[in-house]
Protein backbone atom coordinates (compact mmCIF):
# COMPACT_ATOMS: atom_id res chain seq x y z
CA UNK A 1 0.00 0.00 0.00
CA UNK A 2 2.73 2.40 1.01
CA UNK A 3 4.69 1.85 -2.19
CA UNK A 4 1.60 1.91 -4.43
CA UNK A 5 0.40 5.21 -2.98
CA UNK A 6 3.85 6.76 -3.39
CA UNK A 7 4.25 5.56 -6.96
CA UNK A 8 0.84 7.06 -7.73
CA UNK A 9 1.79 10.31 -6.01
CA UNK A 10 4.97 10.40 -8.11
CA UNK A 11 2.81 10.42 -11.22
CA UNK A 12 2.96 6.78 -12.24
CA UNK A 13 -0.33 4.89 -12.30
CA UNK A 14 -0.30 2.03 -9.78
CA UNK A 15 -2.61 -0.80 -8.82
CA UNK A 16 -2.21 -2.47 -5.45
CA UNK A 17 -3.52 -5.93 -4.65
CA UNK A 18 -4.12 -6.84 -1.03
CA UNK A 19 -5.65 -9.92 0.56
CA UNK A 20 -8.91 -9.30 2.36
CA UNK A 21 -7.57 -10.07 5.84
CA UNK A 22 -5.60 -6.83 5.52
CA UNK A 23 -8.46 -4.49 4.65
CA UNK A 24 -8.22 -2.40 7.87
CA UNK A 25 -4.46 -2.12 7.50
CA UNK A 26 -4.73 -1.10 3.85
CA UNK A 27 -7.44 1.46 4.56
CA UNK A 28 -5.49 2.78 7.54
CA UNK A 29 -2.35 3.22 5.46
CA UNK A 30 -4.29 5.03 2.74
CA UNK A 31 -5.84 7.34 5.33
CA UNK A 32 -2.45 7.94 6.94
CA UNK A 33 -1.15 9.22 3.59
CA UNK A 34 -4.25 11.27 2.77
CA UNK A 35 -5.21 8.87 0.00
CA UNK A 36 -8.54 7.52 1.25
CA UNK A 37 -9.75 7.09 -2.32
CA UNK A 38 -6.70 5.17 -3.48
CA UNK A 39 -8.10 2.24 -5.46
CA UNK A 40 -7.12 -1.06 -3.87
CA UNK A 41 -7.99 -4.49 -5.18
CA UNK A 42 -8.81 -6.99 -2.48
CA UNK A 43 -8.53 -10.69 -3.10
CA UNK A 44 -9.45 -13.61 -0.92
CA UNK A 45 -6.95 -14.48 1.80
CA UNK A 46 -4.62 -16.40 1.87
CA UNK A 47 -2.35 -16.58 -1.12
CA UNK A 48 0.84 -17.81 0.56
CA UNK A 49 -0.19 -21.46 0.29
CA UNK A 50 -1.05 -21.28 -3.40
CA UNK A 51 1.21 -23.09 -5.83
CA UNK A 52 2.32 -21.37 -8.99
CA UNK A 53 -0.59 -22.45 -11.23
CA UNK A 54 -3.15 -21.44 -8.59
CA UNK A 55 -1.44 -18.11 -8.03
CA UNK A 56 -1.37 -17.48 -11.76
CA UNK A 57 -5.08 -18.28 -11.98
CA UNK A 58 -5.76 -15.83 -9.17
CA UNK A 59 -3.71 -13.13 -10.88
CA UNK A 60 -5.46 -13.66 -14.19
CA UNK A 61 -8.78 -13.25 -12.48
CA UNK A 62 -7.69 -9.82 -11.27
CA UNK A 63 -6.01 -8.69 -14.48
CA UNK A 64 -9.03 -6.86 -15.89
CA UNK A 65 -9.44 -4.89 -12.70
CA UNK A 66 -5.73 -4.05 -12.59
CA UNK A 67 -5.81 -2.85 -16.20
CA UNK A 68 -8.87 -0.73 -15.52
CA UNK A 69 -7.19 1.01 -12.59
CA UNK A 70 -3.95 1.58 -14.49
CA UNK A 71 -5.75 3.06 -17.50
CA UNK A 72 -8.21 5.06 -15.44
CA UNK A 73 -11.12 3.03 -16.79
CA UNK B 1 -3.89 16.13 -1.64
CA UNK B 2 -4.56 16.70 2.01
CA UNK B 3 -2.76 14.79 4.68
CA UNK B 4 -3.65 14.13 8.25
CA UNK B 5 -1.36 15.25 11.01
CA UNK B 6 -0.17 12.58 13.40
CA UNK B 7 1.84 14.82 15.66
CA UNK B 8 -1.03 16.15 17.73
CA UNK B 9 -1.13 15.65 21.47
CA UNK B 10 -4.33 14.49 23.12
CA UNK B 11 -5.19 15.90 26.52
CA UNK B 12 -7.88 14.74 28.89
CA UNK B 13 -9.04 15.47 32.39
CA UNK B 14 -10.37 13.26 35.16
CA UNK B 15 -11.74 13.41 38.66
CA UNK B 16 -9.86 10.65 40.46
CA UNK B 17 -7.26 7.96 39.93
CA UNK B 18 -9.65 5.18 38.97
CA UNK B 19 -11.50 7.26 36.42
CA UNK B 20 -8.14 8.38 35.03
CA UNK B 21 -7.14 4.78 34.52
CA UNK B 22 -10.46 4.05 32.83
CA UNK B 23 -9.99 7.15 30.67
CA UNK B 24 -6.66 5.71 29.55
CA UNK B 25 -8.50 2.63 28.33
CA UNK B 26 -11.19 4.72 26.60
CA UNK B 27 -8.57 6.73 24.75
CA UNK B 28 -6.82 3.60 23.57
CA UNK B 29 -3.59 4.34 25.40
CA UNK B 30 -3.29 0.95 27.08
CA UNK B 31 -1.53 -2.29 26.20
CA UNK B 32 -4.32 -4.08 28.06
CA UNK B 33 -3.00 -3.32 31.53
CA UNK B 34 -3.84 -0.18 33.51
CA UNK B 35 -1.69 2.82 32.67
CA UNK B 36 -0.41 5.38 35.15
CA UNK B 37 -2.19 8.67 34.38
CA UNK B 38 0.31 10.80 32.44
CA UNK B 39 -0.31 14.09 34.16
CA UNK B 40 1.37 17.10 32.59
CA UNK B 41 3.36 17.60 35.79
CA UNK B 42 4.65 14.03 35.82
CA UNK B 43 5.55 14.13 32.12
CA UNK B 44 7.38 17.42 32.69
CA UNK B 45 9.24 15.85 35.60
CA UNK B 46 10.53 13.06 33.33
CA UNK B 47 11.60 15.52 30.64
CA UNK B 48 13.30 17.65 33.27
CA UNK B 49 15.19 14.69 34.66
CA UNK B 50 16.58 13.81 31.24
CA UNK B 51 17.41 17.50 30.67
CA UNK B 52 16.39 17.38 27.04
CA UNK B 53 13.99 19.62 25.13
CA UNK B 54 10.45 18.19 24.94
CA UNK B 55 10.26 18.72 21.19
CA UNK B 56 13.64 17.13 20.48
CA UNK B 57 13.16 14.50 17.80
CA UNK B 58 14.40 11.03 18.71
CA UNK B 59 13.80 9.73 15.23
CA UNK B 60 11.05 9.05 12.78
CA UNK B 61 9.04 6.22 11.34
CA UNK B 62 8.66 7.60 7.83
CA UNK B 63 6.37 4.86 6.51
CA UNK B 64 3.77 5.90 9.09
CA UNK B 65 4.56 9.61 9.05
CA UNK B 66 5.52 9.57 12.71
CA UNK B 67 8.15 11.70 14.38
CA UNK B 68 8.87 10.63 17.93
CA UNK B 69 9.79 13.38 20.36
CA UNK B 70 11.13 13.37 23.90
CA UNK B 71 7.70 14.45 25.11
CA UNK B 72 5.92 11.54 23.39
CA UNK B 73 8.41 9.13 24.91
CA UNK B 74 7.99 10.71 28.34
CA UNK B 75 4.20 10.39 28.32
CA UNK B 76 4.47 6.70 27.54
CA UNK B 77 7.23 6.11 30.09
CA UNK B 78 4.98 7.69 32.72
CA UNK B 79 2.06 5.51 31.64
CA UNK B 80 4.26 2.41 31.79
CA UNK B 81 5.04 3.09 35.44
CA UNK B 82 8.65 4.22 35.10
CA UNK B 83 10.50 6.37 37.59
CA UNK B 84 12.10 9.53 36.17
CA UNK B 85 15.58 8.02 36.51
CA UNK B 86 14.60 5.21 34.12
CA UNK B 87 13.70 7.68 31.39
CA UNK B 88 17.20 8.11 29.87
CA UNK B 89 17.19 4.37 29.16
CA UNK B 90 13.81 4.65 27.45
CA UNK B 91 15.09 7.56 25.35
CA UNK B 92 18.17 5.64 24.21
CA UNK B 93 16.13 2.54 23.41
CA UNK B 94 13.70 4.66 21.38
CA UNK B 95 16.55 6.26 19.46
CA UNK B 96 18.00 2.82 18.83
CA UNK B 97 14.80 1.30 17.47
CA UNK B 98 14.30 4.32 15.21
CA UNK B 99 17.76 3.88 13.70
CA UNK B 100 17.25 3.06 10.00
CA UNK B 101 19.16 -0.24 10.17
CA UNK B 102 16.70 -1.49 12.79
CA UNK B 103 13.97 -0.91 10.20
CA UNK B 104 11.24 -0.57 12.80
CA UNK B 105 8.40 -0.74 10.29
CA UNK B 106 9.29 -4.41 9.73
CA UNK B 107 9.33 -5.88 13.24
CA UNK B 108 6.51 -3.58 14.40
CA UNK B 109 4.11 -4.66 11.68
CA UNK B 110 5.07 -8.11 10.52
CA UNK B 111 3.04 -11.28 10.93
CA UNK B 112 6.23 -12.70 12.49
CA UNK B 113 5.33 -11.14 15.82
CA UNK B 114 8.61 -9.75 17.07
CA UNK B 115 9.17 -7.82 20.26
CA UNK B 116 11.88 -5.24 20.84
CA UNK B 117 14.32 -6.80 23.29
CA UNK B 118 16.32 -4.19 25.22
CA UNK B 119 19.68 -5.26 26.68
CA UNK B 120 21.19 -2.72 29.08
CA UNK B 121 24.89 -2.45 29.90
CA UNK B 122 26.99 -0.12 32.02
CA UNK B 123 26.73 1.62 35.35
CA UNK B 124 23.11 2.64 34.82
CA UNK B 125 22.18 -0.93 35.74
CA UNK B 126 23.15 -0.46 39.39
CA UNK B 127 21.99 3.13 39.42
CA UNK B 128 18.38 2.21 38.65
CA UNK B 129 18.38 -1.36 39.95
CA UNK B 130 17.94 -3.29 36.72
CA UNK B 131 17.80 -7.04 37.14
CA UNK B 132 20.33 -9.21 35.35
CA UNK B 133 19.96 -12.35 37.42
CA UNK B 134 17.13 -14.55 38.76
CA UNK B 135 13.96 -14.40 36.65
CA UNK B 136 15.85 -12.60 33.92
CA UNK B 137 12.86 -12.51 31.59
CA UNK B 138 10.34 -12.88 34.37
CA UNK B 139 8.42 -10.54 36.64
CA UNK B 140 9.35 -8.77 39.84
CA UNK B 141 11.55 -5.82 38.95
CA UNK B 142 10.14 -2.36 38.34
CA UNK B 143 12.95 -1.05 36.13
CA UNK B 144 12.98 -4.03 33.79
CA UNK B 145 9.20 -4.27 33.73
CA UNK B 146 8.43 -0.63 33.09
CA UNK B 147 11.27 0.23 30.71
CA UNK B 148 10.28 -2.66 28.47
CA UNK B 149 6.64 -1.70 28.75
CA UNK B 150 7.48 1.88 27.80
CA UNK B 151 8.86 0.65 24.50
CA UNK B 152 5.65 -1.24 23.76
CA UNK B 153 3.49 1.77 24.63
CA UNK B 154 5.66 4.03 22.46
CA UNK B 155 5.23 1.56 19.64
CA UNK B 156 1.46 1.45 20.08
CA UNK B 157 0.72 5.08 20.93
CA UNK B 158 3.40 6.99 19.06
CA UNK B 159 4.33 4.62 16.23
CA UNK B 160 0.81 3.34 15.40
CA UNK B 161 1.80 -0.30 15.95
CA UNK B 162 -1.76 -1.07 16.96
CA UNK B 163 -2.66 -4.76 17.10
CA UNK B 164 -4.89 -5.72 14.19
CA UNK B 165 -4.29 -2.45 12.40
CA UNK B 166 -0.60 -1.87 11.67
CA UNK B 167 0.75 -4.58 13.98
CA UNK B 168 -0.31 -7.74 12.16
CA UNK B 169 1.41 -10.32 14.41
CA UNK B 170 -0.24 -13.67 13.91
CA UNK B 171 0.84 -15.04 17.30
CA UNK B 172 3.26 -12.60 18.91
CA UNK B 173 4.71 -13.47 22.31
CA UNK B 174 4.63 -12.30 25.93
CA UNK B 175 7.76 -10.20 25.39
CA UNK B 176 5.56 -7.79 23.51
CA UNK B 177 4.29 -6.56 26.88
CA UNK B 178 7.78 -5.96 28.21
CA UNK B 179 11.20 -7.27 27.19
CA UNK B 180 14.12 -5.64 28.97
CA UNK B 181 17.14 -7.28 30.57
CA UNK B 182 20.59 -6.24 31.78
CA UNK B 183 23.89 -8.04 31.47
CA UNK B 184 25.53 -9.22 34.73
CA UNK B 185 28.75 -7.80 33.41
CA UNK B 186 30.47 -7.45 36.78
CA UNK B 187 30.09 -11.13 37.50
CA UNK B 188 31.90 -12.62 34.54
CA UNK B 189 35.31 -12.47 32.87
CA UNK B 190 33.53 -12.08 29.54
CA UNK B 191 33.73 -8.76 27.71
CA UNK B 192 30.46 -6.86 28.15
CA UNK B 193 28.19 -6.65 25.13
CA UNK B 194 28.52 -2.89 24.77
CA UNK B 195 32.33 -3.04 24.79
CA UNK B 196 32.23 -5.69 22.10
CA UNK B 197 30.02 -3.34 20.11
CA UNK B 198 32.48 -0.45 20.27
CA UNK B 199 31.60 1.45 23.44
CA UNK B 200 33.81 2.19 26.43
CA UNK B 201 33.43 0.05 29.54
CA UNK B 202 32.37 3.19 31.44
CA UNK B 203 29.52 3.94 29.04
CA UNK B 204 25.95 2.93 29.70
CA UNK B 205 24.14 1.62 26.65
CA UNK B 206 21.04 -0.12 25.47
CA UNK B 207 21.00 -2.61 22.61
CA UNK B 208 17.72 -3.26 20.82
CA UNK B 209 17.04 -6.50 19.00
CA UNK B 210 13.89 -7.57 17.16
CA UNK B 211 13.42 -10.95 18.72
CA UNK B 212 11.18 -13.94 18.97
CA UNK B 213 10.54 -15.29 22.46
CA UNK B 214 13.37 -16.80 24.50
CA UNK B 215 13.69 -20.56 24.40
CA UNK B 216 15.26 -21.92 27.58
CA UNK B 217 18.17 -24.34 27.31
CA UNK B 218 18.20 -26.73 30.22
CA UNK B 219 21.53 -28.37 29.59
CA UNK B 220 24.07 -27.95 32.35
CA UNK B 221 27.38 -29.39 33.49
CA UNK B 222 29.90 -28.74 30.76
CA UNK B 223 30.24 -25.83 28.34
CA UNK B 224 30.35 -28.16 25.36
CA UNK B 225 27.08 -29.80 26.39
CA UNK B 226 25.35 -26.45 26.84
CA UNK B 227 26.58 -25.17 23.48
CA UNK B 228 25.68 -28.42 21.75
CA UNK B 229 22.11 -28.17 23.04
CA UNK B 230 21.99 -24.46 22.26
CA UNK B 231 23.06 -25.03 18.67
CA UNK B 232 20.48 -27.79 18.35
CA UNK B 233 17.67 -25.51 19.52
CA UNK B 234 18.84 -22.59 17.40
CA UNK B 235 18.96 -24.82 14.34
CA UNK B 236 15.26 -25.66 14.57
CA UNK B 237 13.06 -25.52 11.54
CA UNK B 238 10.34 -22.96 12.02
CA UNK B 239 12.34 -20.05 13.35
CA UNK B 240 12.47 -16.96 11.23
CA UNK B 241 16.13 -17.68 10.49
CA UNK B 242 15.29 -21.01 8.89
CA UNK B 243 12.45 -19.89 6.69
CA UNK B 244 12.49 -19.16 3.02
CA UNK B 245 11.81 -15.97 1.16
CA UNK B 246 15.19 -14.38 1.68
CA UNK B 247 15.27 -10.66 1.18
CA UNK B 248 19.02 -10.64 1.59
CA UNK B 249 21.57 -12.86 -0.03
CA UNK B 250 19.38 -14.87 -2.39
CA UNK B 251 22.22 -17.28 -3.08
CA UNK B 252 21.71 -18.67 0.43
CA UNK B 253 18.00 -19.37 -0.05
CA UNK B 254 17.05 -18.89 3.59
CA UNK B 255 16.66 -15.79 5.65
CA UNK B 256 19.69 -16.01 7.96
CA UNK B 257 19.37 -13.70 10.92
CA UNK B 258 21.06 -12.52 14.06
CA UNK B 259 20.55 -14.26 17.37
CA UNK B 260 20.84 -13.41 21.06
CA UNK B 261 22.06 -16.07 23.46
CA UNK B 262 22.14 -15.70 27.24
CA UNK B 263 24.19 -17.68 29.74
CA UNK B 264 23.23 -17.83 33.42
CA UNK B 265 24.80 -19.36 36.51
CA UNK B 266 28.39 -19.15 37.65
CA UNK B 267 30.71 -17.70 35.04
CA UNK B 268 33.53 -19.89 36.33
CA UNK B 269 32.13 -22.75 34.25
CA UNK B 270 33.18 -20.74 31.19
CA UNK B 271 36.69 -19.91 32.45
CA UNK B 272 38.31 -21.52 29.38
CA UNK B 273 35.93 -19.83 26.97
CA UNK B 274 35.75 -16.30 25.60
CA UNK B 275 32.68 -14.83 23.92
CA UNK B 276 34.55 -15.08 20.61
CA UNK B 277 35.13 -18.78 21.16
CA UNK B 278 31.45 -19.28 22.02
CA UNK B 279 30.45 -17.44 18.86
CA UNK B 280 32.85 -19.45 16.76
CA UNK B 281 31.39 -22.72 18.02
CA UNK B 282 27.78 -21.62 17.61
CA UNK B 283 28.25 -20.14 14.16
CA UNK B 284 29.78 -23.38 12.95
CA UNK B 285 27.00 -25.48 14.44
CA UNK B 286 23.78 -23.48 13.98
CA UNK B 287 22.94 -24.95 10.63
CA UNK B 288 20.56 -27.30 8.88
CA UNK B 289 20.97 -29.77 6.07
CA UNK B 290 19.70 -28.97 2.60
CA UNK B 291 17.65 -32.16 2.83
CA UNK B 292 15.89 -30.99 6.01
CA UNK B 293 15.31 -27.55 4.55
CA UNK B 294 13.69 -29.21 1.54
CA UNK B 295 11.54 -31.43 3.80
CA UNK B 296 10.31 -28.29 5.50
CA UNK B 297 9.68 -26.63 2.12
CA UNK B 298 12.16 -23.95 3.07
CA UNK B 299 14.12 -24.83 -0.05
CA UNK B 300 12.35 -26.10 -3.14
CA UNK B 301 13.02 -29.22 -5.08
CA UNK B 302 13.43 -32.93 -4.58
CA UNK B 303 16.07 -34.23 -2.23
CA UNK B 304 19.18 -34.98 -4.23
CA UNK B 305 22.23 -37.13 -3.40
CA UNK B 306 24.45 -35.09 -1.13
CA UNK B 307 21.64 -32.99 0.35
CA UNK B 308 21.80 -34.79 3.70
CA UNK B 309 25.44 -33.82 4.13
CA UNK B 310 25.20 -30.34 2.63
CA UNK B 311 24.69 -27.86 5.45
CA UNK B 312 23.36 -24.30 5.36
CA UNK B 313 24.34 -21.84 8.09
CA UNK B 314 21.40 -20.01 9.65
CA UNK B 315 23.50 -17.05 10.82
CA UNK B 316 25.45 -14.79 8.45
CA UNK B 317 28.61 -14.21 10.51
CA UNK B 318 29.88 -15.06 14.02
CA UNK B 319 29.51 -11.39 14.97
CA UNK B 320 25.76 -11.77 14.43
CA UNK B 321 25.57 -13.84 17.60
CA UNK B 322 25.03 -11.47 20.55
CA UNK B 323 26.34 -13.20 23.68
CA UNK B 324 25.00 -11.97 27.02
CA UNK B 325 25.93 -13.21 30.49
CA UNK B 326 22.68 -12.96 32.45
CA UNK B 327 20.20 -15.06 34.40
CA UNK B 328 19.99 -16.60 37.83
CA UNK B 329 22.99 -17.82 39.74
CA UNK B 330 21.21 -21.07 40.56
CA UNK B 331 22.11 -22.91 37.38
CA UNK B 332 24.08 -22.59 34.16
CA UNK B 333 20.89 -22.54 32.14
CA UNK B 334 20.89 -20.58 28.93
CA UNK B 335 18.50 -19.22 26.35
CA UNK B 336 18.24 -18.65 22.65
CA UNK B 337 16.38 -15.74 21.07
CA UNK B 338 16.16 -15.95 17.29
CA UNK B 339 15.76 -12.74 15.38
CA UNK B 340 12.43 -11.73 13.94
CA UNK B 341 13.75 -11.71 10.41
CA UNK B 342 16.77 -11.61 8.19
CA UNK B 343 19.68 -9.41 9.18
CA UNK B 344 19.02 -7.12 6.22
CA UNK B 345 15.44 -6.79 7.49
CA UNK B 346 16.45 -5.72 10.99
CA UNK B 347 19.86 -5.41 12.59
CA UNK B 348 20.54 -4.96 16.30
CA UNK B 349 21.45 -1.40 17.29
CA UNK B 350 23.30 -0.14 20.37
CA UNK B 351 23.01 3.46 21.59
CA UNK B 352 24.64 5.30 24.46
CA UNK B 353 22.39 6.27 27.37
CA UNK B 354 22.81 9.97 28.13
CA UNK B 355 22.73 10.12 31.90
CA UNK B 356 22.07 13.57 33.41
Amino acid sequence: MHDGIHVEQAGLPSATICTDRFIPTARGMAKMWGAEDYPTIFTQHPIENLDRPALRERAEGLATEVAAILTGG
Amino acid sequence: MTTTSFTDTTTASWDDALSAIEKGYELGWSDGLPVVPPTTARVAEFIGYAARPPDEELGELPERRRVITVEKAAANAVMAGCLPEYFPVVLAATEAMLDPVFNLVGPSSSMGGAAVLCIVNGTVRERIGLNSRNNLFGPGNRANGTIGRSIRLILMNACAAIPGLFDRSVIGHPGKYTYCIAEAEGETHWTPLHVERGFDAGDSTVTVFAGESPRQIRAVGRPEAILYAMADVASSLGTSMSTSGSVGDVSVGIRQGQIVVTFAGNSNLWRDWTKDKVREYLHANIQRSVADLKRGLVLRGDIEPGDEAAMVSLIPEPEDILVVFAGGEESNMASVIPSWGPKVGSTAVTKAIRLP
